[in-house]
Parts: structure tokens; sequence; C-alpha cells
């Protein structure tokens, strides 16, 4: 049986969040926690002669923008308490210190998939990453998982 | 500096092993903003029915892309435009993880590759599998 959702919550914008501040100590953070020493991120003086003529976060940074309080809120839910199952992320532009990152999600699909432990319901939220100069850093396609 | 005429179908990534503490799985989830118990402490990871903390998924995310960057190095040259990542099996702290990858497509129109990347276990267990996709510049 196909899962039953409202049609109208596919591509609805629900929530935009305030610009983010990027501080060089959040990168930092970021680096120590994961163990990151590459130069390009970790080192003024390196980065400059880089291909980013400066300090970068690494790529994988751009999924530590949250959706706001409500954003949960919003999700549809399909029976248990889902948990993420994995991510797609494309990386668009380098995220710099000194940027202010807003994000703004929607609901992307619902789709339903029986695999060897039973059915689950799937829903992606994409959430699109903005710097203060209206560019796109980053597409996130959040795959949160749902067993009816 | 990684060039696209050098890569070859089956050039691996790593494998390169990890011992994330339970410190490191706390700092990130500090890093990140991250309350849940699940990702800090063990006591609140059981009682969601967990067999202790686990990694938040985009930590594993961050390992595997650094995996790729580290591949691609600091002169730059390629850069990392996508990462898929599938979480199959909690990833516990306190235990050594290997990470993989392993170039699998590559499309010259683009200059591009594909690269299979995953995280295992002691038990060579697939707990996190993903695809990285590199654009190289020349």
């Amino acid at each position: 049986m196909a899962v039953e959702y409202d049609p109208a919550l596919i591509n609805k914008v629900f929530e935009v969040t305030d610009p983010v501040s990027v501080t060089r100590e959040k990168i930092d953070k970021f680096c120590a926690a994961i163990g990151e020493s590459n130069p390009l991120y970790t080192d003024d003086e390196a980065a400059k002669d880089g291909p980013y003529g400066g300090i970068v976060a690494p790529p994988s940074f751009a999924v530590m923008f949250r959706n706001g309080r409500h954003f949960f809120e919003n999700v549809p839910r399909f029976g248990r308490r889902g948990f993420d199952a994995g991510k797609d992320v494309e990386f668009v532009a380098p995220i710099r210190p000194g940027d202010a990152i807003t994000l703004s999600s929607h609901v992307k699909e619902i789709y339903e998939k029986t695999g060897r432990t039973g059915t689950m319901v799937f829903v992606v939220i994409r959430s699109t990453l903005k710097n203060q100069n209206n560019e796109v850093v980053a597409h996130i396609d959040h795959r949160f998982m749902n067993r009816p | 500096m990684k060039r696209f005429a050098d890569i070859n179908i089956g050039d691996t990534l790593g494998p390169s092993e990890q011992f994330v503490s339970k410190d490191n799985c706390r700092a990130f989830a500090r890093a990140g903003g991250i309350e849940a118990p699940r990702f800090t402490d063990d006591e609140g990871a059981r009682k969601e029915g967990l067999p202790g903390m686990i990694l938040p998924g985009n930590m594993s995310l961050g390992l595997l892309s650094k995996l790729v960057t580290d591949w691609i190095g600091a002169e730059g040259g390629a850069r990392l435009i996508r990462m898929s990542t599938t979480y199959r099996v909690p990833v516990q702290p306190d235990h050594k993880l290997t990470l993989h990858g392993f170039v699998t497509h590559s499309t010259p129109a683009e200059r591009t590759a594909e690269i299979d990347v995953w995280i295992e276990n002691e038990d060579a267990e697939r707990l996190v599998t993903g695809t990285a996709t590199v654009q190289f510049d020349s």
C-alpha cells in the first residue's frame, strides 16, 4: 500500500533560518572534532597561497547548520520516531569565516520502501544554504526514515 | 597536485584507521550544537534503546569527506563537489574504525571521478557507506 500524505507538503518551504555567522573559532572547533589538519582549513599563511586565497571551512562543515527549533514540528511523521538514514550533499561554493549562512528547507520527497526489516517510509528534506551575498553554498538532502 | 589524467578506476583511498573516542564524539556534538543524549552519554543513549553512545551521522559524513579531501591534498587542483552517505549501522565511539575509498568511475567530459567510500568496524562490517564526487581543474 502506498504511503498516504498531503501532496501540498511537497516543495512547501516551511522554514528559512536567521543568518548564522561563520567564525574562525567555529571552523577550528569543527576541524578539531574530526581531526582535520589540512592547511587549507587550518593555517592562515598556507591557505593564503592556496586555491581559495584564504582559510575556508572543510566542505562537510556545511552539514553543521541546523534548522530552527520549529523545524521538526513541520516534518511529517509516519509511525514511530524517525532517524537519520543518510544525506546527499552538493558542495557548491566554499564557506568562509565572516560568512552569514541562512538555511531554507522544504519537503522534497516522501516514499516507501520495503526491506529485510520491513516497511520504511522515507521523508527527504532539502535544505539550501546561502551566504550573505545570496549565493548558494550547498544543497543538503536529509533522508529521515520512519517505521510505520 | 591531483590531475584528472592521473586518476585510474580502482585507485584506493586509505585505508585510514581512526580511533574516535567518546570525548571526540562529544566535541563534535558541541561544535554542532547537538544536545541529543545518544551523542553525549552512554546512559542517555541506553534509554533510547541503543547499546551506548553513537557518533552523529554528520560526524561520519565529516570523516568520510576528510578521507577524500586528504586524498586531494593541500595543493588543490580538485575539489569535493558531492558526498552521499547512508547510515546502515550506528557507529560507536571507542572502537577502531577503518575508512576506505575506491575510485569506481570517471567522466572525462566533466573531469569528475566517483569514489565509493565506507566506514568499517573491527569485524569488517560496513557501518556507513557513501559515494563522493571529485571534480578536477585539469
